[in-house]
């Protein structure tokens, strides 16, 4: 039996991330991933011979710039790819508001929408950009414990404050003030036009059991805009192969650091001796000691899956049953005969469709009424779709000769993982909530079903199943206003320590949140670091 | 020149009165104006049907503060507040009943849940500790967060280390109430629907938010803030209705020297360069002060009361986008005998509390659902109380008065509807028969109706879009955010003129505090060494 310093608990990129830092430091680090293959949640799925599919995620443009930089990830094969275009809404009628990396011609855009918020855009985006800088630095800071108040803290607080001061006293109120507000309220300040206001809001419900009247979803959209030159159009950044491929590169990095990743090795607990964690036994009964475990899961599957309930203690285990999971993500992911027309697009019919392609943001009422079903435990009747085509920037996704021409990947909501009207177990649920999909894009995409070559489709149970995400939430628990920052995943265990010894958190579960990121992973190693005396 | 004061205040709600009993206190020469011919504001009683009186809008007296009573000596002056006992939750198959009995309350919760009537008991001990912690919050004057002066930030580093002293529970639950919804929240401890969806409407009384909605769990604590104040008693029906508060500190007013004049409606703040040197009448009765207080909400002091011009571009700006939305409407009820439930047939003690028409967080979440899309709720919650039941004197003998507060009744009606004076008495019968369904003989017991709308609230009380608190109580428009961003402090960009109702910190309901606070403040600005005392 070996003893490794860190063991890493889940290879999905957080962990991976996290185990990277570790490894380089010099810890001896074991990454353990149940599946066969890493990236977990951020992979890319083979659909068909020759025909691959993200996983889940689609997008990577909030990927930390420092991850990319520090773990050198360009050498280690990921490439990146951003188009000139950002998103595609499609509406019906056969149109479509497009918003692209150039501000400018996004302002052109909206004009035929309206002249008053073609007007208003700019400084709404320079705004989005202003503040998710400052959402990047927070999202890079390890949060403060009021119970436990360390010179650190002080240093965190000083450079946020400094960040703060940045904004300007104006945008620093504002900030404060738009942080807990409802995303339609947010859009509604600055845009009149009702679809405008959908468009630029949507983010803020992306994958979140709130509608855009809910309070906090700005907080979210500010969040979403953290990455680099998001802005009002939000990021759209694809990895060349597929998320699947950003995991390769990462762990790929963990080993060239000395690290070690396995595949196939399912944990099954979390040992502990006297209060303090020491290992690691997986399922087939091989016990693994480290000086560190660190868990890539989301906080349930952590506190309730892999401890002890009489190392938590029942408080603790009850406040850890209680954090807000509400998967509403389904998952479809389709192979085409060849690219799907949206008349929407007019010009630049295959240009427009390289970004994100939204369907169903047409009003913010209409995303509203969307998730009120949800609300009920019911499935929209008309969903938010958020679809990407990665293969017409990426060649490697789709082989020469291969039965299809093109991939498309849609997650779709809201779509709860908790239903009243059924069960996602019965039989015929699964196609039925693709047809429910198709039937979305048909409607926007006349033809489209008749292109389908191959079908894949997970449901919010299935996401459970398959990725181990509990309740099916992509974001290991809602990033509402009540789960956020110092309070991610609950007071005392947002600063990556998990209420026993030697256990921390590296997953979405912790601040800053979901999102393929890397943030938590790295905010989580510069913790076990310093735990272990390293850095 | 006319007759000067030291200060005029303008509104003759409760607020107003208890500014100006305080600084008639200190020995200002200080002048109430009322535009109506009542004095009481919200806070009124009128007998509407012959014999029969009502407190027309607000209805049960909520947190007055014990040191308003104390300091005014309001006892004295005809202040009686008469017990509300318990809440009565009738259903369409049974009832929940919950009593200031604890054992009693206890043995119900027992009947539904018996793990609900054990958290019931640790839910409450800590409620109480969490109430204790924010009761201070309810009497400092809210700091400016961008603001280099350190001054104000004092009491809020005084509660910081309160807070830091505070037990891991206590902090994780004050996290969850200020960011959760009330109907999430109570998720985590309860599983009896009804008591979960009529605890929760505690949380969005006066509110466009839904029990789902993130921001109304902080509600829940007003309960228990009462009881602290233990034999002040904070909460309960005033003897003589609401207009009896009102009428109590308007004697408290007179006695220490204040002038009030009723019907006496101010036409504008007169501003001489650049600072309020009294206000104009309707009449053209000019009347100077040193100091102008607005009782009135921001909107109508600002924007109505001001000419053009004098405001800030910016601070205008703010005001403009200050939410209101107006959800709530009001009927009153003479009755010529006494309700009669089908759960619970007789007159027995449970009409002697609050009756609430919330049987499932579904009915809560489904009249919000009526309301987001602009129309008044199919099947509302509804509070009702019968006061001539501990008040007898209200009604002829024999006879009852109901009040029922029903939401949600959005002040902007879907246009299709033709507005709300097309619409009135179609909204009364839909709040007479949702009662019906449960006490089917009060349809044939009313000799009277009065049905309020939140136009008729905006009309008779000069309630901007008829929001019961003077503006919504949203995450974003509270504290320091009350009214305007950096302008919480009840002093106002106009030099002189001051703001200190609902609009301010801490709120509405008869709290009476905003208006204290608004009267200390402006005394403390005129204490030697600070700014001389203008002539």
């Amino acid at each position: 039996m070996t003893a490794w310093d860190a063991v890493v608990v889940g290879g999905g990129h957080n962990g991976l991330v996290c185990a990277a830092y570790l490894a380089r430091s010099g810890l001896r680090t074991l990454v353990l991933e149940r599946r066969e293959e890493v990236g977990g949640a951020a992979g890319t799925t083979e659909l068909l011979p020759g025909v691959r599919v993200p996983a889940l995620a689609h997008t990577v443009g909030r990927l930390r710039p420092s991850v990319v930089r520090d773990l050198r990830l360009a050498g280690h094969g990921l490439s990146l790819l951003a188009p000139d275009v950002r998103v595609f809404a499609a509406q019906p009628d056969a149109r479509g508001l497009t918003l692209w990396a150039d501000r400018e011609r996004s302002i052109d855009e909206l004009r035929r929408w309206s002249p008053a918020d073609a007007e208003a855009y700019a400084a709404f985006d320079a705004r989005l950009q202003r503040f998710g800088r400052f959402m990047a630095r927070l999202g890079g800071a390890t949060p403060p414990d009021p119970k436990d108040p360390r010179v650190a803290d002080a240093l965190m607080a000083a450079r946020l404050g400094l960040g703060f001061k940045g904004l300007g006293r104006r945008e620093g109120r504002e900030l404060l003030r738009v942080l807990p507000m409802a995303v339609a309220d947010f859009v509604a300040e600055a845009f009149e036009h009702d679809t405008v206001r959908a468009v630029l809001a949507v983010r803020g419900v992306r994958q979140v059991a709130m509608g855009p009247w809910s309070a906090g979803t700005t907080a979210w959209l500010l969040t979403d805009s953290d990455a680099a030159q998001a802005g009002a159009a939000g990021e759209t950044v694809f990895a060349r192969g597929g998320p699947g491929a950003l995991a390769q590169a990462l762990a790929s990095a963990v080993r060239a650091a000395g690290g070690e990743v396995r595949t196939g090795a399912e944990v099954a607990a979390v040992t502990s001796r006297a209060d303090r964690a020491t290992g690691v036994a997986l399922a087939d009964g091989e016990e693994i000691e480290a000086r560190a475990v660190v868990s890539g899961l989301d906080p349930k599957r952590t506190l309730l899956g892999l401890l002890d309930p009489v190392a938590i203690g029942p408080t603790l285990a009850w406040r850890t049953s209680n954090l807000r999971l509400p998967g509403v993500v389904a998952k479809v992911n389709l192979a085409l005969a060849e690219l799907p027309d949206f008349p929407g697009t007019g010009a630049h019919h295959a240009e427009r469709l390289g970004g994100r392609i939204l369907v169903g943001a047409t009003g913010v009422d209409d995303l509203e009424r969307a998730f009120d079903a949800a609300k009920y435990g019911r499935l929209s009747e008309s969903p938010l779709l958020e679809a990407t085509i990665p293969s017409l920037l990426d060649d490697s996704l789709v082989a020469e000769g291969a039965s299809a021409r093109h991939v498309m990947s849609v997650i779709a909501q809201w779509m709860p993982y908790h239903r009243r009207d059924g069960s996602w177990d019965d039989p015929g649920e699964r196609d039925a909530l693709g047809e429910r999909v198709l039937r979305a894009l048909e409607a926007v995409a006349p033809g489209i079903g008749a292109l389908v070559v191959a079908r894949q489709v997970l449901t919010p149970l299935d996401l459970e199943r398959e990725y181990g995400l509990t309740e099916g939430h992509p974001l290991h628990g809602e990033p509402g206003l009540d789960q956020f920052f110092a309070w991610r995943p609950f007071l005392g265990g947002a600063r990556y320590r998990l209420p026993l010894d030697g256990l921390s958190l590296c997953s979405a579960g912790a601040h800053p949140g979901g999102g393929i990121t890397g943030a938590p992973g790295a905010n989580a190693a510069r913790e076990v670091m310093a735990d272990l005396g390293r850095r | 020149m006319s007759r000067h004061y030291d200060a005029v205040v303008i509104g003759g709600g409760h607020n107003g009165l208890t500014s100006a009993a305080y600084l008639a206190r200190a020995g200002w020469r200080v002048l109430v104006l009322e535009r109506r011919h009542v004095l009481g504001g919200a806070a009124v009683t009128e007998e509407i049907v012959p014999g029969y009186r009502f407190s027309v809008a607000s209805y049960v007296v909520s947190l007055l503060r014990p040191e308003i009573i104390r300091e005014l000596d309001l006892p004295r002056h005809g202040y009686e507040l008469l017990p509300l006992d318990g809440t009565f939750t009738p259903l369409h198959d049974g009832y929940l009943w919950r009593t200031d009995d604890h054992a009693q309350t206890l043995r119900e919760l027992r009947r539904w849940s018996r793990t609900d009537a054990e958290a019931y008991e640790d839910y409450g001990r800590l409620m109480f500790e969490m109430a204790k912690f924010i009761k201070p919050i309810l009497s400092i004057v809210p700091p400016d967060p961008t603001s280099l002066d350190p001054r104000p930030l004092l009491p809020l580093a005084s509660l910081a280390r309160t807070f830091q002293q505070l037990p891991r529970e206590v902090q994780s639950t004050f996290i969850q109430l200020m960011t959760m919804s009330a109907a999430d929240f109570l998720d985590g401890w309860f599983e009896t629907d009804p008591l979960k969806a009529t605890m929760s409407a505690s949380g969005i009384i006066g509110t466009f938010l839904g029990v789902r909605s993130p921001g109304t769990a902080y509600v829940l604590l007003h309960h228990y803030m009462g009881e602290i104040d233990g034999a002040f008693r904070a909460w309960g029906l005033p003897r003589g209705g609401t207009g009896a508060v009102s009428e109590a500190i308007a004697s408290a007013a007179r006695e220490a020297g204040a002038e009030i004049r009723t019907e006496a409606p101010v036409a504008r703040i007169r501003l001489q360069g650049g600072r309020a040197t009294g206000v104009v009448l309707e009449s053209g009765e000019e009347i100077g002060a040193s100091v102008v207080l607005s009782s009135l909400d921001a909107k109508v002091t600002f924007l109505d009361l001001l000419e053009p011009g004098a405001l800030p571009a910016e601070f205008e700006a703010d005001l403009r986008r200050y939410k209101f939305r107006g959800s709530s409407g009001k009927v009153n009820l003479a009755l010529d005998g006494l309700p009669d439930f089908r759960c619970l047939p007789g007159a027995g003690e449970h009409l002697r509390g609050a009756i609430s028409i919330s049987p499932s967080l579904d009915h809560m979440e489904r009249a919000y659902d009526d309301a987001k899309y602009g129309r008044w709720s199919r099947r509302p919650y509804i509070d009702i109380v019968i006061p001539t039941l501990v008040d007898p004197s209200m009604a002829p003998p024999g006879k009852h008065v109901m009040s029922c507060f029903v939401q949600y009744a959005p002040y902007h009606l879907e246009p299709s509807l033709g507005g709300w004076d097309a619409n009135r008495e179609a909204f009364g019968d839909t709040v007479v028969e949702t009662i019906a369904e449960f006490a089917p003989n009060l349809p044939d017991i009313i000799v009277g109706r009065q049905v309020l709308t939140p136009l008729d609230i905006e009309r008779t009380f000069g309630l901007t879009e008829g929001n019961i608190f003077q503006g919504e109580l949203s995450l974003e428009q509270l504290f320091f955010n009350r009214p305007v961003p950096g302008w919480a402090r009840y002093r106002t960009p106009v030099r002189d003129l001051w703001i200190g109702g609902s609009a301010t910190h801490p709120g509405g309901g008869i709290m009476g505090a905003p208006g204290r606070i608004a009267a200390l403040e402006i005394l403390r600005s005129r204490r030697p060494g600070r700014r001389s005392r203008a002539a």
